[in-house]
Order: C-alpha cells, then sequence, then structure tokens
C-alpha cells in the first residue's frame, strides 16, 4: 500500500466510528511561528520505518501560529513515532543549508530534541494500548 | 499529481539526519555517552584550579570573569604615538566558570571582546561578553545549561544546531559598519564597534543569492581579509567537506563554494590564501570516536601526511594536491605565490597535537607550558609538486604579518615565543623570512603575552608599530604595549596600563579611524 492511500485511509477513517480493537492518538505541535505554509507530518511504526523513511501514516496540515493538533486514527495496539517539519515557504521540501541541518522548523514525539546527533526511534516513540493518547512536541525552529 | 509530489517529498525529507551536520564536526563527537558523574569532573575542575591559583599566580589570565568591564582610561608611560589613531579589538574566552562547575578546555569559555580606543592621545579600554544566545540563557540561569565540547553535564539541555552553543569566543574583525566576533563551528556574531553592544548572528546568506542555505554554517575564526577588502574564509563540516566562503568587505556574500576534502581530523583552524589561491593545510589529525569530548578524542596520526588542498579563488574548485611530513599547526602566518606557480607559506609547526590537550591540563591547574613544541616552519609548494621546509630555530606561535600584504609577498613575520615562561608566551619576535634575522624582546616571566599585531600608518612593511598585550602577573594588570616594528629589541615605546587584569585571549585586529 503506498502512501497515498494510506493517507486516503487515515482521512476516511476520521469520519468514522471507532473500532474498538484500535485507537487515536492527537499529536499537538506548539510554538508554531507563523501561520505560512503548511506542517507535514509522519507516524512511524517500528524503528526500521523511522530509519528508512517509510512512515505508517502521513498527514499534511495548514499551519497555524501558535497549536495545531493532527489526530491519527484507528491505529493497532503498539509503538509508534512522529516527525514533522514546518514548511513555511511552502515548497514542499525541509529546506536545509550546505551542511544539511534543517533550516525550517521540525520536531518529534516526545517532544525529543535532536542533542548533537539525531533523536533516535527510542526516544520518540509512545505507546497505543485500549485508549486514547495525547502527545506533544514543540517546534525547533 | 500534486499532492502526490509534495507526499514524495515528505518522505524524501531529511528529517532523519537531524543533527548529524553543521557543528564543524561536533555531531558525532558530542553524542552523549554512559559516562558517570560528568557534572563531578567539572566541580572537580574548579576547585582543583582555584586550589592551584592560590600558589602559582601565573594562572589567572586563566582564571574566571564574572562582568563586563566599563569604559576605562589607561595610564600612559612613555610617550604615545600621534600617528595611531582608530581601535584595536580583542577576543577570548572569559566565562570559564558558573555555580560550581568550571570548563575544561581553553577553548569552552563564552567570549568577551576588548576594545582599545586610541583618541586624542589617551587610551581607554572597555569589554564586553558577546550576548550569544547560550550566553544569555546561562547567564539568566546562573550555571551552565548546555554541555561544551569537551564538558558534559549530566543535565544538559538539548543542542540541535551549533549556534545554540556558539561562544563567540575566537576572534574579531570589522565588517562593513560592524564588528564581527567570530568562533569556528557556528555563525559570526555582529556586534556594535563602538559600545561592543551584540546585535544578533549573522546569517551569512542574507540578501545573496544563497538565502538560508548559509545559515548556522561554520565559518572559521580566521578569515583571510584582502587589501581590497575582500573576505575569504572556510568552515569545516563534520562529513569532512569544507564550505569556502568570499565575501565583500561589507560582509554581502559574493560566492561559496563546497570541497570534498575528506577530512577525518575533526579540528581545523587556521587557512591561508595568495592572490591566485586558497590552501587549505589539513594536519595530521584522527578523531577517536572510542573517546568522550570533542578535544579530548582528536589525536596526531603520524602515518598521515599533512595535506594541502590548492583551490582556486575564482571558481573555487580543488586545483591541486601536495602531501607534507606528518604535523599539526592551529596558525598559519602567511602565503603568496611566485609567477611561476610556486607558493611560500608559513607554519607555526607542531610535532603532533599534544598541546591541544595541553590546554584542558592548565584550565584545571596544571602548568605545562603548551606552546614549546612550534616552530616556525618555511614552506616551498613548487610546481612539479614537489615541495620544501625550512624550520626556524625557536619556538613560535600567534604569527602574523602586515594586514596589507595577506596573500601577498612578504618578508617580517611577527611570532610569539617562551623564553622563561613555563605556562604561556613571554617574549615577541620579528623574524625576516628572506634573512634569517630575528628581532625580539623578552617581557619576562612576569608577563603572560598575547597576540601582537603590526599598526602600519603609512601601509609600508617594516614601518609603523607593533602592538600587543601582556598581563603583568606581580601587579595583576594589563598593559596594552606599543613597540617601533623595526626595533623591537630596545622594548615597547609606550605601555598603557589598566588598574586590573583581563582575562588572556587569543585573536584580534586594530581598525584605523
Amino acid at each position: 500500500m503506498n502512501i497515498i492511500t494510506k493517507l486516503f485511509i487515515v482521512t476516511g477513517i476520521t469520519f468514522t466510528s471507532q473500532n474498538a480493537l484500535s485507537q487515536s492518538v492527537d499529536f499537538t505541535i506548539e510554538g508554531i511561528q507563523s501561520s505560512k505554509g503548511k506542517i507535514y507530518v509522519q507516524l512511524f511504526d517500528s524503528e526500521s520505518g523511522y530509519k528508512t523513511g517509510k512512515a505508517a501514516f502521513a498527514n499534511i496540515v495548514k499551519a497555524k501560529q501558535g497549536n495545531v493538533t493532527i489526530t491519527f486514527n484507528d491505529l493497532d495496539a503498539g509503538e509508534y513515532g512522529i516527525r514533522y517539519f514546518h514548511d513555511e515557504n511552502n515548497n514542499g521540501e525541509l529546506e536545509t543549508n550546505l551542511f544539511g541541518l534543517p533550516t525550517e522548523g521540525y520536531g518529534y514525539s516526545n517532544n525529543a530534541k535532536a542533542n548533537f546527533g539525531p533523536v533516535d526511534f527510542t526516544t520518540m516513540r509512545f505507546s497505543i494500548a485500549d485508549v486514547a493518547v495525547k502527545n506533544n512536541s514543540t517546534v525547533t525552529y | 499529481m500534486e499532492r502526490r509530489q509534495l507526499l514524495k517529498s515528505l518522505i524524501a525529507a531529511p528529517l532523519a539526519t537531524v543533527g548529524l551536520s553543521s557543528f564543524g564536526s561536533l555531531a558525532n563527537v558530542l553524542v552523549e555517552k554512559p559516562t558517570e558523574n560528568k557534572n563531578k569532573l567539572l566541580v572537580n575542575a574548579k576547585h582543583n584550579f582555584n586550589q592551584a591559583l592560590e600558589t602559582n599566580q601565573h594562572l589567572i589570565g586563566f582564571s574566571n570573569i564574572e562582568s563586563d568591564f566599563s569604559v576605562q582610561k589607561m595610564t600612559i608611560e612613555g610617550k604615545l604615538p600621534e600617528d595611531i589613531k582608530g581601535t584595536f579589538y580583542r577576543n577570548g574566552p572569559a566565562k570559564h566558570e558558573r555555580d560550581d562547575k568550571r570548563y575544561l578546555h581553553l577553548f569552552e569559555g563564552d567570549g568577551m571582546v576588548h576594545s582599545f580606543n586610541f583618541d586624542n592621545g589617551q587610551i581607554h579600554h572597555q569589554g564586553r561578553f558577546v550576548q550569544t544566545p547560550k550566553f544569555k540563557h546561562e547567564q539568566q540561569a546562573n550555571k551552565f545549561l548546555y554541555s561544551g565540547p569537551d564538558s558534559r553535564l549530566d543535565d544538559g539541555l538539548s543542542v540541535s544546531n551549533a549556534d545554540m552553543i556558539n561562544t563567540a569566543n575566537t576572534n574579531v574583525i570589522s565588517v562593513g559598519d560592524e564588528l564581527w566576533a567570530l568562533w569556528e563551528g557556528g555563525s559570526p556574531t555582529a556586534l556594535t564597534p563602538d559600545t561592543l553592544k551584540t546585535k544578533q548572528q549573522v546569517n551569512l546568506g542574507l540578501n545573496s543569492k544563497y538565502g538560508d542555505k548559509l545559515k548556522g554554517l561554520a565559518f572559521s575564526a580566521h578569515p583571510k581579509i584582502e587589501a581590497n577588502g575582500d573576505i575569504w574564509n572556510f568552515g569545516l563540516a563534520p562529513s569532512g567537506h569544507i564550505a569556502l566562503f568570499h565575501l565583500n568587505a561589507k560582509g554581502h556574500t559574493k560566492n561559496v563554494g563546497l570541497v570534498n576534502a575528506q577530512y577525518r581530523g575533526a579540528m581545523l583552524h587556521d587557512f591561508l590564501i595568495t592572490h591566485k589561491h586558497i590552501l587549505l593545510i589539513l594536519p595530521s589529525l584522527k578523531a577517536d570516536p572510542q573517546i568522550d569530548g570533542y578535544f579530548a578524542r582528536i589525536k596526531s596520526d603520524q602515518t598521515q601526511a599533512m595535506r594541502v588542498l590548492v583551490i582556486d579563488k575564482q571558481s573555487l574548485k580543488l586545483q591541486k594536491e601536495f602531501e607534507l611530513e606528518p604535523g599539526f599547526a592551529f596558525h598559519f602566518g602567511n602565503a603568496w605565490e611566485e609567477g611561476d606557480g610556486t607558493i611560500h607559506f608559513d607554519a607555526s609547526l607542531y610535532p603532533d597535537v599534544t598541546v591541544l590537550h595541553e590546554l584542558s591540563k592548565v584550565m584545571q591547574g596544571a602548568t605545562q607550558n603548551p606552546n614549546t613544541q612550534s616552530q616556525t616552519a618555511l614552506f616551498t609548494l613548487k610546481p612539479n609538486g614537489t615541495s620544501t621546509k625550512h624550520l626556524v630555530e625557536g619556538d613560535s606561535e600567534f604569527p602574523r604579518i602586515y594586514d596589507h600584504l595577506v596573500g601577498q609577498r612578504n618578508r617580517l613575520l611577527f611570532t610569539l615565543s617562551a623564553t622563561d615562561s613555563q605556562i604561556w608566551s613571554d617574549t615577541v619576535s620579528c623574524l625576516n623570512v628572506e634573512t634569517g634575522k630575528k628581532d625580539r624582546f623578552v617581557y619576562g616571566d612576569d608577563y603572560l603575552v598575547e597576540e601582537h599585531i603590526s599598526v602600519s600608518p603609512t601601509g609600508k612593511e617594516g614601518e609603523g608599530y607593533l602592538i600587543g598585550t601582556a598581563l603583568h602577573v606581580p601587579s595583576k594588570r594589563t598593559c596594552l604595549n606599543i613597540f617601533n616594528a623595526n626595533n623591537l629589541s630596545s622594548g615597547p615605546i609606550c605601555r598603557a596600563w589598566l588598574p586590573y587584569h583581563i582575562p588572556l585571549g587569543f585573536h584580534g585586529n586594530f581598525n584605523m579611524s
């Protein structure tokens, strides 16, 4: 299943009733500095998916200064991690400098922060069992 | 289709590599390791240093500074030359301690910029901490918040880009109507020249075709400024690539290049230019990933040549490479090029990188002289790919030439050395690199002598003055010394005193008014 299909499934499920065997995560992104552009969000269901950049689900929302909450529904019990970036110039890419470091805002679930190196999945992961969960992150610009 | 493209871009987003770069090699080095009681090392360092300071007053140059120095008229001995008009700016680490902790390495402290303003027969000094984001956060918290390159905290805040821990502590240059306080792992920090107040970190691509592509890049503390005002510099990436910068005199970026130097030494402090080429001189270093600490892990590799990359200034492309005997240098004085392409340059050359680690020991109260191993080395790179090296007897560091000759043929080279001092430099010298004649003045063991620079009102080599600061240990005062550049051995013709000492710094420059 490609990512496009998955995205539409996520969107569709938003309007359906909750499955008793699945749950949702409300992910709040805080500290968005402007309403310019969009926020690209990826949800990973495994470390290998994170390392290879293969998201289980993805979403794109309009940026809004302050906070934005994105909901991923119908998630099976398990461990997940989220990363995102604020595409302020609206070109569909995370801008980086000549050395490859982001020059647009980004962040991770659990408010995990890159610290002299990349964030690993262990730091960003959270569990989903039988209740809805909330998670949050402040954008690093 | 548009949405599909957006999603493809999303998947390709390089977020997985966030934090891997732009740290001037800090990235892979500073990944926190499960070392126990990291804080305790810093607490012990403060205790050990201050205990050693009680019995060895020479350590005063490395002691902590609490606050800015307000404008102070200096007391002048001798006759102040009337033709020196302008301001001498210097930079160096000054905030070494907070709360119960002390940094482990001399290179870690927050920068303080000093100005010595020559006006109306008087000299006034002031010194201000550079108000970097790091300095402001830690000043407010009254404690260290971030791990440094070697000094790790058990509970340090996360560092997602180098400018978060930019200390702006190494050099200061005049650019347009600003001063730029320089580090080597991140952006320049702009200051207001007359007040030394901090403006902001400089986004080098601003108002250029590069936009944010240069934001946060490493920009070394040793830019070379040509006689026409053009500024050349480099920045080391953790990948071993080296960025090359060409700015105009106002600091606007004209051209930027990236060379894949495949350099694994983790530290590159200085470079050189001729009128046609950039020289990247890569010392024989390797970084040992098993050792914690950015500086601590840098080791000499005697199996590795000291490489010289010769890069065309117009295209910023690699043209030629030379391999020299293994060695290490922080600093180079100058390079110049003959009509047939023969290149000459000098280095304050160490056989190995021991000096780097001595600069950590002195911060913890040990008093070996870290400067005694370097010698002036005069290299010639020939068009046929061969090279020669001539070592000048005696030690040397902080090499400087007349500013207007950067990249052009120079005959005089000013350096510092240690004659009696066991801890720092105490002698200033002028070497004629053509005749080998050396003129020098020994301040003596009572002084901790800092970089001296030429000030030539006539713009001619051999004329004008050599000026530099020295900390007089017995009286705990710093003085600014002015020599006739052509007669150092007679001693300073004028000396201006502060009623107190300022911390030992690294580099500075004179801005003529």
